[in-house]
């Protein structure tokens, strides 16, 4: 009787405090988002999860105590023009495109996740990867010069220095060349403009053609030359998720950057540079290992 | 090729849930971008290389205030650079004849420019200029493995200019004692898929001031240059490379005696001026496609024309046309020597008959030519003493077809192949050389492969098969096993061997001087064939090298970089004897055999100072000539120290030596000091320079002389 009421009590204690109803919002379905919804579903056993286009929403306002997921920036817009929808987590914007949509404008209820590596993280690694490289060298446009602030903070805060240098793809490659020969490591930011599948050839062999090697901007680049970067897979995101959902949404910051993530890097252009780098798994745990200090 | 640990991931993912993981991957992973440093267009690291290379970037071409390439050399340890005159000069590395360089091989863009029928590099007339180099790489040791044959002691590779990395416009000026006069202008444009850069270039001096002998040296030189050059991207994964270059210029050469004429002296010089017009065309074209990350393909052609202007008049006695003169010349030069000393020196007809008496100067064949020319020379009346005058060329075009397809394959991540195969025609025209045209076509198969046993063992192995329709077939291996201590500090053990065929010059050379618009008349003509003539033998065999090499490559974290090499070389079938005229007998009979260290220390202290140091130690020098180990210096090397002052503010300071350079000591100090100011969009760079001999030798030979030990030359250049 008694292991009976310890039962009962333990399996009361393992009740969530209240079972939440999360819907995830895109402007259209698809195979790999409902995945991803039954698999933080399946993490998740006390919440109730649905998808539901912004229309569907528009006609069927979700209850206040609800989680709202959004997974693009179409529904991020119809969002932010909402009044009465309940605390709001975006996923898959990056700094940029969020920076583009919001204009400035204040989002209460809306928190934004960014998609793309934080600067103190690329820095971070940066610094792990090279650590007697003490110039940092990062190119930007109007655009995206906004993000100089949390490069030029997270490379003060490690003793590092930053050479910034305004470049347009189009026009000479002069502040390029510059920037290569006054740095000792080309920090590869998101900006579209700079960093595209048009750029990446030119941007690559030029700096490799000087021994520099490129430090992200995203994953995506490592495979066609870049260094390395930190990124946040699907398992991540779906660890992430789960912590959000934990917390109490009145905590819920206006913005903030994953916590987990995870290093690949290119062994062969580590080879070719000269650069004895540990594997992927270590290098993660060890960058992790920082953040939590 | 898919990085491995993000496979990894995704099939570690796709292990943890039965569920569509994989289609899930795309919600948050972009789709990555194609690869760019592809495993075929990713270079060794340099710990990693089967061989020593130095490598001269644009910082350290400006740092010297050099205007030439040869200067430049002086920055390679173990180069040994000499003067013949103001406008010729020769690059070899180590050691071998001051007076020829040909077994250096010399690249611009992968296209080779030594010449097909002299085989020398006229480093003067080359169609490029200093400010177009973007690089230089020296393979110090031989490389026929990659270079082909003629690479035998080593490679100079210059890269010139992307012409995506000079958009804009670039004027220089220099100018400074000496008559040193040179200007650059460059420009580069792009368009939708393409880059093009157009400089053209002017250089002038005066070379050397005064001989020995007091007086003025006639060297001076004068070229004008332009390149173009484009590239273009025809699709992410092809790309087309074209140039053409042209220089103009002449190059003075003085007549300070009637050096060929059969007795000195006994007609004054009437034309001191033999100058050399100089023309050089290239054009070349390369073409690379990736057909997938790992297997690239290069193809490049080029095609190049020198063009070479000589033309002067010269005296001599009616005497050196006679038959009788060049029969004995032909039987034996020496005899012939004999003959016109005794007539220059004492004026007897009695003592070549007392000789011929003897019997012990001249042989059967001989003797009643000698006694022949000495009754001419005595003959009444004097006809055979009077001056005979004409004009004589040394003019030559050489053309060079090549094409070259190379293969990259890189098999799994641990195997590298590079091979491929070229095709060269020469051809070469000249009467005087040659008496009409001469062809030759060399075809060339090549493997290369690159193993990495382990993270820390290479093992990189070559062959060369080339084919010489002049000189026949060879096989030359290279073999190299490097250790990775770490990736960055390196040993490496090198056996290579290499060849060198012998070049036109050598081997099938009919030289004879054809003497045009004689007055006066001989027998009727106006012209005549002059006495001397040289033939090549014909049967040389290729010279053979091995050389053996233990090395260490580091890269120290705090910028300091060291490469040592301890090398051991020998040539055998050497052909090295001097080729003149009225005494050309090369043959396969001469060896070197070299053994020493050489080390170059590179130190990156900071942004702001740089130390450079080479230091060449030659050991043991053996050869069947000592004229080859005249241009051997047992020690020789620089030191630079380059500084960024701040403020725009930069300075260099070089110090050059070498304890015997053709037996003469070889001691300069170089200080360039340069400012930067930023005006709007553009720059403009205030440089000055001074080069100043702390030795009071000539310099190579005995006639080369400066009226100072110091010379001051200044830039001044603008880019927007």
């Amino acid at each position: 009787m008694r292991r009976l009421i310890l039962l009962l009590c333990s399996l009361l204690i393992c009740l969530p405090l209240q079972a939440a109803e999360v819907i995830f919002s895109a402007a259209s379905d698809s195979d790999s988002l409902r995945a991803f919804m039954q698999a933080l579903a399946r993490q998740r056993p006390q919440d109730r999860f649905e998808f539901r286009t912004p229309t569907q929403l528009q006609q069927n306002a979700p209850a206040s105590d609800a989680r709202l997921v959004v997974l693009d920036l179409e529904t991020l817009d119809w969002r932010l023009r909402q009044h009465a929808m309940p605390a709001t987590l975006v996923i898959r914007i990056s700094r940029f495109e969020g920076t583009q949509l919001l204009a400035g404008r204040p989002h209460p209820g809306v928190t934004l996740l960014w998609s793309d590596p934080p600067p103190h993280r690329q820095v971070q690694l940066a610094r792990l990867l090279l650590p007697n490289s003490k110039r940092l060298g990062l190119l930007y446009d109007q655009e995206s010069a906004f993000l100089l602030d949390d490069y030029r903070q997270a490379a003060d805060a490690l003793g590092l220095e930053l050479q910034t240098r305004k470049w347009n793809p189009q026009g000479s490659r002069r502040p390029l060349l510059a920037l290569l020969a006054s740095s000792d490591l080309l920090l590869g930011i998101d900006a579209p403009r700079l960093y595209n599948a048009d750029t990446i050839k030119s941007l690559l062999l030029t700096s490799y053609a000087r021994n520099r090697a490129l430090l992200g901007p995203t994953a995506g680049f490592v495979r066609a030359g870049s260094l390395a970067s930190t990124f946040s897979d699907q398992q991540d995101w779906l660890d992430e998720l789960n912590d959000w959902l934990d917390r109490p949404a009145s905590q819920w910051p206006p913005s903030a950057y994953p916590s987990h993530f995870k290093v690949v890097s290119n062994r062969q252009v580590a080879r070719a540079l000269g650069l004895a780098i540990d594997d992927d798994d270590a290098l993660t745990r060890q960058l992790a290992a920082g953040e939590t200090r | 090729m898919l990085n491995p640990r993000l496979l990894h991931s995704v099939l570690f993912l796709c292990c943890l849930a039965p569920e569509s993981f994989a289609q899930g991957q795309d919600l948050f992973l972009d789709e990555p971008l194609p690869e760019v440093l592809t495993a075929t267009r990713l270079k060794q690291a340099p710990a990693a290389v089967p061989g020593s290379v130095s490598v001269i970037d644009r910082t350290l071409i400006e740092a010297s205030g050099a205007r030439d390439i040869p200067e430049l050399m002086r920055l390679v340890p173990g180069m040994m650079v000499g003067y013949t005159n103001g406008n010729q000069s020769t690059v070899n590395y180590h050691g071998g004849r001051v007076s020829e360089a040909r077994r250096l091989q010399v690249l611009i863009d992968g296209r080779s420019v030594y010449r097909p029928g002299l085989a020398t590099v006229d480093w003067t007339d080359l169609p490029l200029a200093i400010e177009d180099i973007e690089r230089i790489e020296v393979f110090r040791g031989p490389n026929t493995v990659s270079y082909g044959a003629n690479a035998l002691m080593g490679v100079i590779s210059i890269t010139t200019r992307q012409p995506a990395d000079a958009t804009g416009t670039r004027i220089k000026y220099t100018r400074g004692e000496r008559g040193i006069n040179v200007w650059y202008g460059s420009q580069g444009f792009s368009s939708e898929n393409a880059d093009f850069l157009l400089s053209l270039s002017g250089q002038s001096d005066n070379g050397f001031d005064h001989t020995d002998l007091g007086t003025k040296y006639r060297d001076s030189r004068r070229s004008t240059r332009m390149l173009l050059s484009a590239s273009h991207s025809l699709e992410p994964n092809q790309n087309l490379d074209w140039q053409l270059a042209l220089k103009e210029g002449s190059n003075q050469r003085g007549v300070y005696s009637n050096e060929i004429a059969l007795i000195q002296g006994a007609v004054p010089v009437i034309d001191n001026s033999r100058d050399v017009e100089a023309r050089d065309f290239a054009g070349s074209l390369r073409w690379t496609l990736d057909i997938d990350p790992s297997h690239s393909i290069q193809v490049q052609s080029s095609l190049q024309q020198w063009q070479r202007r000589q033309e002067w008049s010269a005296c001599d006695l009616a005497l050196s046309f006679t038959p009788e003169v060049s029969a004995l010349f032909n039987l034996r030069p020496d005899a012939l020597d004999t003959v016109a000393n005794i007539l220059e020196r004492f004026n007897d007809p009695t003592l070549i008959p007392l000789q011929v008496a003897r019997g012990r100067y001249y042989s059967a064949a001989e003797a009643p030519l000698a006694l022949a020319i000495n009754d001419y020379y005595f003959a009444p009346g004097g006809t055979y003493r009077a001056p005979v005058c004409g004009s004589l060329n040394n003019n030559i075009d050489e053309t060079r077809f090549d094409l070259e397809i190379q293969d990259t394959l890189s098999l799994g991540e641990n195997l590298r192949l590079l091979s491929g195969a070229s095709y060269r025609k020469d051809r070469t025209v000249s009467e005087t050389y040659f008496g009409g045209a001469l062809e030759n076509e060399i075809w060339r198969l090549f493997g290369h492969l690159e193993w990495y046993l382990s993270e820390q063992w290479v093992l990189q192995g070559g062959a060369m098969l080339e084919d010489d329709q002049l000189s026949g077939f060879s096989l030359t291996p290279r073999i190299a096993l490097n250790y990775l201590i770490t990736p960055r500090h390196g040993l490496r053990f090198v056996y290579s061997e290499a060849v060198r065929s012998p070049d036109m010059f050598e081997n099938d050379v009919r030289w004879t001087y054809r003497l045009e618009n004689l007055s006066p008349q001989i027998g009727g003509s106006n012209s005549a064939y002059y006495y001397a003539s040289a033939n090549g033998p014909g049967d040389l065999d290729q010279e053979i090298m091995r050389s053996r090499e233990i090395g260490y490559n580091g890269h120290f974290d705090f910028g300091l970089s060291i490469d040592i090499k301890l090398f051991n070389d020998e040539v055998h079938q050497m052909i090295s004897e001097p080729l003149k005229i009225d005494d050309f007998a090369p043959s396969n009979d001469n060896y070197m055999w070299i053994r020493g260290a050489e080390t170059e220390i590179d130190w990156q202290i900071l942004d702001s100072d740089r130390l450079r140091i080479t230091y060449a130690y030659i050991r043991d020098f053996k050869s069947s000539e000592k004229s080859h180990g005249r241009l051997t210096a047992r020690n020789s090397g620089s030191a630079g120290w380059m500084r960024n002052w701040g403020n725009n503010w930069s300075s260099s300071l070089f110090y050059h030596g070498a304890d015997l350079l053709n037996e003469r000591r070889f001691e300069r100090i170089d200080l360039r000091v340069a400012k930067r100011f930023r005006i709007g969009e553009a720059e403009l760079e205030l440089a000055a320079m001074l080069q100043q001999r702390l030795d009071d030798e000539a310099l190579t030979w005995r006639e080369n002389l400066y009226d100072d030990r110091r010379v001051v030359y200044a830039s001044a250049q603008l880019e927007f």
